[in-house]
């Protein structure tokens, strides 16, 4: 299996009036095709940030300084540099091969909107040729079945509809849907591909498990439960059927009963629609139920990949043992990790977590330490390998 | 059906409102001697032995809750008062000097809600670029502009260098004549809709043109005060989470801006466009008197400086019916702009 997407000395400054915050520093990461990554780590480590700079969306005053993220387009089977990319590429690539799933899933729907209407906004962007198939199928059918004095009227409407349907089609950006699209009365013309959105969504939310999802669909997010919304955002970010799809820390804001039902959801969701999933978590146990490989991020680098069988039997890096140990566990006792996170104005010299690491040595204070592959599979950034 | 109890209620509501407000300003009034008030009566120095007799007949020496019950008995039966002022009664005066002030807040509210709501959301979308430092430089400036003074000035450079061309008042007096002429009906006093009406033309254009100046210099600040509003309220919808999640979807920052951020942006505007609408019809003094503009401000101004107590109580209640019709129909609003909010709170 190849790599899905190739981070290189990825590196993301926020600056701010207090100064720069380095928030991601020199990063490598794969993520291979079909598996499921967790990033592990401590809030504000730069799990979300890593995330968001692979979608280019870094919040203002952030920036991507330095870096490449390359990504292996199958449809087109040829790799495509992100960080590079047009703004308008960029946004075709979103939540269409790239999608993400929000921790707080109140959050991330719109008040205003229904669920039904966010979701087939997705349809809309991204899938206007598949709608302009089908609904071109809906217009034949008419054209075939259509009789009796209404239809004789319709007819003339339905061929145009049926042109315009076409156009969209087979063309990327036809010039008389789009410029129809803006005039009032004659965009009615095109309230096929709405419609046809709008099957697909619910179509989609049945994918999520949703009971009842066309009444849902004419839902707002407010009479909706959290697993519900939950549940509409993956429908929201599955819809294109994305080859990555990022969850960062899906089942945070929920119930341990609801948090159970979405991870059996995202396993579901790998293995039928075979994409990669990003899951970001501060949870090992749940990164140890759904995750292939995981990885181990402290104050924006990155300390630790492994599988989760080598992270969990053989943790090398000083972190990570120190995080599987303070891990509460019942008839131990609890184990805390001395000192606080590290600054992110004004990290440590060398390696990040040399202050508090129990085994540092005075190379760890000058130097960062690289990656190193130290079996199989397992690579490890210190300097004690 | 929800809807049609919803604005009994709050019409029901009215009740206790007009109560308060006219108890209020009736107690206020109640401050002057029964001396005083009776002095209003007398129009010449010989009446002045009239005052004992004067204060017999009105009742003023009369403990005040059997005053306020002569004159809330005397609304009951449709009668506000006289105004002297006008030389009417303050019902027939508000009557009359409405539609000016209507027609001012007509075309002015408008221009207020929509350049406030554009130009807040074109700042917060550019916020800290140069175009949100222009709009907010432009917002301070209105909005510390004193009405009279920019009143004024627009006179001096309309009246003074371009001689004619936005003159004063509602009406030049040719277009006057034809108003008051038979064959034009006056449907609604308010010029400009009489005018389309009527199908002339000439005197809607003429209408327009006097009005030119008095909304520009109302626009200016209140213009500056909702692009504040509209884009605080921007700034804070841009920085939710569903923001994220529309630009994660792949959306242009177009669609993000004006679908996204600023229907949940809409929410305070609203509101406070519903004050500022109110506050308008309920007279804008100061512009109307710069422009000779005679609108229910001019009126309202009038009355309190010259102590007519029945004109001024008239104008509080014409006022406090105002503002709660206002409020209903921002409520309402609300329903329409968020689907969270219920009418009077009722979960379904």
């Amino acid at each position: 299996m190849g790599n899905l997407i190739r981070i290189r000395d990825l590196t993301v400054r926020f600056y701010t009036y207090e100064g720069v915050v380095h928030a991601i520093d020199d990063l490598d990461l794969d993520i291979r095709q079909g598996e499921t990554l967790g990033i592990v780590g401590e809030t504000g480590s730069g799990k979300t940030m890593t995330a968001l700079a692979i979608l280019r969306l870094i919040p203002y005053p952030g920036r991507i300084e330095s870096g490449s993220i390359v990504f292996f387009d199958r449809d087109l089977h040829s790799e495509i540099e992100l960080l590079k990319l047009s703004e308008d590429k960029m946004r075709s690539i979103r939540g269409n091969k790239i999608s993400m799933v929000f921790q707080e899933p109140g959050a991330a729907l719109n008040p205003v909107y229904t669920i039904g209407d966010q979701i087939s906004e997705v349809f809309l962007l991204h899938q206007r040729r598949e709608l302009g198939k089908r609904a071109n199928k809906q217009v034949d059918r008419l054209l075939r079945d259509g009789d009796g004095l209404a239809a004789s009227i319709k007819r003339p409407f339905w061929h145009w509809q049926k042109r315009l349907y076409n156009k969209i089609a087979q063309e990327s950006n036809p010039f008389e849907p789009r410029f129809l699209s803006h005039v009032p009365l004659f965009r009615r013309l095109l309230w096929r591909l709405k419609n046809e959105s709008k099957l697909l969504t619910v179509d989609m939310l049945k994918d999520v498990e949703i009971p009842d999802a066309a009444r849902v669909a004419v839902h707002y997010p407010h009479e909706l439960s959290g697993g519900m919304k939950q549940r509409a955002v993956i429908a929201m970010a599955l819809a294109c059927s994305p080859e990555l799809l990022i969850a960062d820390e899906p089942t945070t804001s929920l119930d341990v009963t609801i948090q159970a039902q979405m991870l059996e959801l995202f396993r579901r969701i790998k293995v039928e629609k075979g994409a990669s999933v990003l899951f970001i978590t501060h949870n090992l146990g749940v990164a140890s139920e759904v995750c292939d490989r995981v990885a181990v991020m402290y104050a924006g680098s990155l300390c630790e990949v492994a599988s989760v069988e080598e992270l969990f039997l053989h943790p090398s890096h000083p972190y990570t043992k120190a995080l599987l140990d303070s891990v509460p566990m019942p008839g131990k006792e609890l184990q805390t990790i001395p000192g606080a996170l590290a600054d992110p104005l004004n990290p440590p010299s060398g390696c990040r977590f040399h202050p508090r690491c129990p085994s540092a040595t005075p190379v760890c204070q000058q130097e960062k330490a690289k990656l190193k592959e130290i079996s199989k599979d397992h690579m490890v950034a210190c300097h004690l390998f | 059906m929800e809807l049609r109890s919803y604005i009994i209620r709050r019409l029901l509501f009215l009740i206790p409102v007009l109560f308060g407000v006219t108890i209020f300003i009736f107690g206020i009034t109640m401050l002057f001697s029964p001396i005083e008030r009776a002095s209003l009566y007398v129009t010449d120095a010989r009446q002045m032995t009239n005052i004992p007799q004067l204060i017999e007949t009105y009742g003023l020496d009369q403990p005040f809750w059997v005053q306020y019950g002569n004159w809330i008995s005397e609304v009951f039966s449709g009668n506000l008062g006289w105004s002297r002022v006008v030389g009417m009664p303050v019902g027939d005066a508000i009557w009359a000097f409405l539609p000016a002030t209507l027609e001012l807040s007509i075309f002015a509210t408008p221009i207020i809600i929509l350049m406030g709501i554009f130009l807040g959301t074109k700042a917060a979308a550019h916020k800290d670029r140069p175009l949100d430092h222009g709009t907010r430089v432009m917002a301070i400036f209105g909005w510390s502009l004193p009405t009279f003074w920019l009143g004024l000035i627009l006179m001096m450079v309309f009246y003074g260098y371009f001689t004619g061309l936005l003159p004063p008042s509602r009406l030049s007096i040719p277009m006057e004549l034809v108003v008051n002429s038979a064959s034009f009906i006056r449907y609604t006093h308010i010029n400009t809709i009489d005018a389309i009406l009527n199908l002339k033309g000439a005197v809607f254009l003429d209408a327009l043109r006097h009005l030119i100046l008095p909304v520009i210099t109302l626009s200016v600040t209140q213009v500056a005060f909702i692009m504040r509003l509209m884009r605080s309220s921007m700034l804070e919808s841009l920085g939710k989470g569903y923001i994220l999640t529309a630009r994660a979807k792949g959306l242009s920052e177009r669609v993000v801006v004006n679908k996204h951020a600023r229907r949940n942006a809409l929410i305070p505007v609203i509101t406070v466009a519903g004050y500022v609408f109110a506050g308008m019809v309920n007279g804008v003094v100061i512009t109307e008197t710069i422009f000779t503009y005679k609108g229910l401000g001019w009126w309202a101004w009038q009355s309190a400086v010259r102590l007519d107590i029945a004109s001024v109580l008239g104008f509080a209640l014409f006022n406090s019916v105002l503002f709660v019709l206002v409020n209903l129909v921002v409520d309402i609003l609300y329903t329409r702009v968020d689907p969270r909010v219920r009418l009077g709170g009722v979960m379904q």
